[in-house]
């Protein structure tokens, strides 16, 4: 996207203003409104459908696997395509390697242990439908519906298999099965979700929007996990076809600045994804 | 693992249904009305696949325009969780570009790209979830997107699969019906019994080809009349929408 | 107001499920002639084959999924979807997409770009000043990709493209505002897509769905696009650059307009808070209209705008239930005032 030079300094300042004014009045702390679907994929343990009010688009299906834990680097496997876009461009291999480092960080591996050898083994695919603005926030909003709503078959065996060669076995009964969440009953289950804050003068701004981004000084993620900040942490240029050309050194301050805003807001965005997710009906329409 | 029987003596395959029955069809247009000038989604049984049309459009590559007609093109992109079993799919993959290449030429003949010179009308479909049908699934998803964007057609392509089990034909195919014998995919052009799309690639004896098509073609022409359905119930709905 | 609003997409409302169940009555439509590709028009051959169909033995059968329109002896089915068809005549808004030997492509949102020739557009000096090479080699300083302007469409070439002009004051470069789209069908065409909204808002609403929110400029526009107008040119000639018109005398109004200002790239700088948060409500609005498939037209957004002060905070409007009850407001007031069509 190309904005002309009257229009990009229009935003700027607007952006930039003290009490600031964003295109579509909303706060800075302000999402756009999502529509969501989950658990639509049949085949699938677990899927979410997360599309915003600009046409952008994501879908996310968790499949699992049962592996010997021993053998395996990591229990998830986080893959994200983008049609249009080879899967070793810079693009699609930032947002992948932002997915998976923040999988890797912030979850609960264990409660994907299934007996003392064997564990479940999560294949989360991300595939972007169609996006305008930087896509990692609704990605991992999706990821995290789709964990939210995952089964899994609910073990019959015996969990103590050290010293027997028997693989593990399953109920046969779909209706048995488990949600991820349930399987560790010590706490509630809580996927990690990524925030992208953009950086306009001395204001930062929540889900900034394709032309949003155009103006930005710099753009920051934050990760949350467990009611808390967590990593990765670091600055980004979102705009993908075009430089942000205000792009701009960052600093201590506007992170620091954006962690507390993080702090502030990212509770009640947990709480709207869990609620959506209580509300979510099974009336098979996907669109 | 005893063989499946996939037509019983009585009369019933696999998922109970009979030898002329197509499996649960349901569709939509205008899905995506955000991000694609038209849209749709199909699901054919358990197979579900999103289309998205973006153009006519002025050429991204100068080099591809046609002053004689709009250049078509398609891109299918399975998702890795499309089959039972995950895997992972290359975008160059042999079997995408082949259903690229024999979509392309099917709609080269229904569109009329001579009113669309020096453009792209580019189709995009997205497989969700693959259990048999996948090219007649992906041509019935691109004839209602390409509807929806209000690119002038022929006629409605409506395509289905067929297989011969012995010397019964059985219409749309699942995926473990495909596994165990020959089939093949037509597309039929509106209510007529003209082909704009077959595909046979298993060996079919000469003399049951006949019945075979006969169905596939009987099949065709209901899910023409479904999509048919979708259409003017959109069209209705919109009709009764827009106060001018 | 929300951090984060969710909703969840909605079935289909029952009775229009009912209709599809009832699957024979295809022929039953709303309104007058619903068609869908392949279908038969008509068999009698004294009509004029229009738009959206095709002819075949002797018969005219329809090309898209849209209604019948009978115009005299021409018969033309009207998609219900489809990209902007430019008419000559029509005032759109664009963007450059590429500079090329005398001539500017322009995204209308239509099937192609359309051009805009070097010649069409007025250059600073005015009007009686011929065009020369020199013109030709700094077209990048007059427009370029990325700039947005609005325009007349002079006429369609045999392909279907538009060749645009902006030979007129009120046509040009675009500054002071935010640009958006809508779908092109909801644009109702009137004499006049140009307009004065409350709250010191102007608007182009270009019958291509392109539109353009911008601070009304000020009343004594004439005196401060001069005085500004010698800046920009001031500036330029800082640059070493072109020295337009200096020396003559200015003959006309359009003339003396017609100086370096109508190509300056600088925005007004005194666009204060409260345009700006209105420019953001007059924004809500017409995606509310768009999202509610209403025609959009000067009345309805000035309705909307009276219906959207209920909300506290215009950021609000941009969820799917406000979009919706102002949509629904416009049409209550639509029929109070008894003008509804």
């Amino acid at each position: 996207m190309i904005l002309s030079p009257a229009e990009r300094s229009y935003l700027y300042d607007s952006l930039a203003k003290d009490e600031l004014i964003r295109p579509d009045a909303r706060a800075d702390y302000q999402f756009r409104p999502i529509e969501v679907k989950t658990s639509f994929l049949p085949s699938s343990n677990g899927s979410a459908r997360v599309r915003l009010t600009d046409g952008s688009e994501i879908i996310t299906s968790i499949k699992s696997k049962v592996v010997l834990a021993a053998e395996e680097k990591s229990l998830i496997e986080c893959d994200i395509d983008i049609p249009g876009f080879r899967d070793d461009s810079n693009f699609v291999a930032n947002l992948k390697y932002n997915m998976t480092s923040l999988l890797n960080k912030s979850f609960p591996f264990e409660s994907l242990k299934l007996t003392s050898k064997y564990a479940f083994k999560l294949f989360i695919d991300c595939v972007v439908i169609s996006y305008s603005s930087f896509p990692l926030t609704f990605i991992s909003i999706a990821c995290y519906l789709a964990l939210k709503s995952t089964k899994l078959p609910k073990l019959i065996s015996d969990v103590n298999d050290e010293e027997t060669a028997e693989q593990p076995l399953f109920s046969d009964d779909w209706e048995n099965a488990q949600y991820l969440g349930d399987l560790n009953d010590s706490k509630s289950f809580n996927p990690p979700l990524i925030i992208v804050i953009g950086v306009v003068g001395k204001n930062l701004l929540f889900d900034p929007s394709a032309e949003e981004e155009q103006v930005l000084e710099n753009g920051i993620i934050i990760s949350w996990y467990n009611n808390d900040i967590s990593t990765p942490i670091h600055n980004l240029n979102f705009s993908v076809h075009s430089n942000m050309p205000n792009y701009k050194g960052l600093s201590q301050q506007m992170i620091m600045k954006s962690i507390l805003m993080a702090r502030k807001h990212c509770a009640n965005i947990v709480k709207a994804l869990d609620q959506a997710i209580e509300e979510q009906t099974d009336d098979g329409v996907i669109f | 693992m005893s063989r499946l029987e996939l037509y019983s003596p009585e009369g019933l395959r696999v998922d109970g249904r009979r030898w002329n029955e197509l499996r649960r069809f349901d569709c939509r247009i205008n899905t995506h009305p955000q991000s694609a000038d038209g849209s749709s989604y199909v699901e054919q049984g358990n197979t579900k696949v999103i289309c998205m049309v973006s153009g006519p459009k002025e050429p991204s590559n100068k080099s591809q325009q046609n002053s004689s007609g709009a250049v078509i093109e398609f891109n299918v992109s399975i998702a890795s969780f499309s089959t039972t079993n995950r895997k992972k799919r290359s975008k160059n993959e042999k079997r995408t570009i082949e259903l690229n290449t024999t979509l392309e030429r099917t709609f080269e003949q229904s569109i009329i790209r001579k009113l669309y010179p020096r453009t792209t009308i580019s189709v995009n479909l997205h497989v969700l979830a693959q259990d048999g049908g996948l090219l007649a699934a992906l041509t019935n998803a691109s004839t209602l997107a390409l509807i929806d964007a209000g690119i002038s057609m022929y006629d409605y392509i409506s395509g289905i699969s067929a297989g011969l089990h012995d010397i019964s034909p059985l219409l749309d195919l699942n995926t473990l019906e495909e596994s165990g014998m020959s089939f093949l995919t037509i597309g039929v052009v509106g209510n007529s019994e003209k082909l704009s799309l077959l595909l046979l690639e298993d060996k079919i004896p000469l003399d049951n080809l006949e019945d075979l098509l006969a169905i596939a073609i009987a099949g065709s022409h209901r899910i023409r009349d479904l999509m048919d359905q979708e259409v003017r119930r959109h069209a209705n709905l919109r009709a009764s929408k827009l106060v001018k | 107001m929300d951090i984060l609003k969710i909703t969840q997409p909605e079935a289909l409302s029952q009775d229009v499920e009912s209709d599809i169940e009832m699957s024979d009555n295809e022929n039953e439509v709303t309104g007058n002639s619903l068609v869908t590709p392949g279908e038969l028009v008509t068999d009698d051959p004294v009509w004029m084959k229009g738009h959206g169909t095709y002819f075949l033995d002797n018969k005219t059968y329809s090309s898209v999924a849209g209604s019948v329109s009978r115009v005299n002896r021409l018969l033309s089915v009207i998609p219900l979807r489809g990209r902007y068809q430019p008419e000559t005549g029509d005032h759109v808004v664009g963007r450059i997409t590429e500079v090329g030997p005398k001539r500017w492509k322009v995204d209308i949102g239509g099937k192609q770009d359309a051009v805009l020739m070097l010649g069409s557009v007025n250059l600073p000096g005015g009007v009686l000043r011929r065009k020369s090479e020199s013109d030709e080699l700094q077209m990048r300083n007059f427009l370029k990709e990325g700039d947005l302007l609005n325009a007349e469409v002079q006429s369609i070439f045999s392909n279907g493209s538009a060749s645009l002009h902006t030979r007129s004051l009120k046509y040009g470069k675009l500054r002071n505002g935010i640009f958006l789209k809508v779908p092109s069908n909801l644009i109702i065409k009137s004499k006049n897509h140009s307009f004065d909204l409350p709250g010191n808002i102007s608007i182009i609403l270009g019958v291509n769905g392109y539109i353009w929110l911008y601070k009304t400029p000020s009343s004594g526009r004439k005196n401060n696009i001069n005085a500004s107008s010698n800046k920009a040119q001031a500036s330029f000639d800082a640059k070493g650059g072109y020295n337009p018109g200096q020396g003559s005398v200015s003959i006309t109004r359009l003339e003396e307009e017609s100086s370096w200002e109508i190509y300056s790239d600088k925005n007004d700088p005194n666009i204060t808070g409260s345009v700006r948060k209105n420019i953001a409500s007059y924004y809500n609005i017409i995606k509310a209209l768009s999202h509610g498939e209403l025609g959009i037209t000067e009345q309805r957004i000035i309705m909307g705008y009276e219906a959207s002060l209920a909300y506290g905070n215009s950021g609000s409007l941009i969820e799917k239930e406000a979009m919706e009850s102002i949509c629904e407001d416009v049409l209550n007031s639509e029929k109070m005032r008894g003008d509804a069509s």
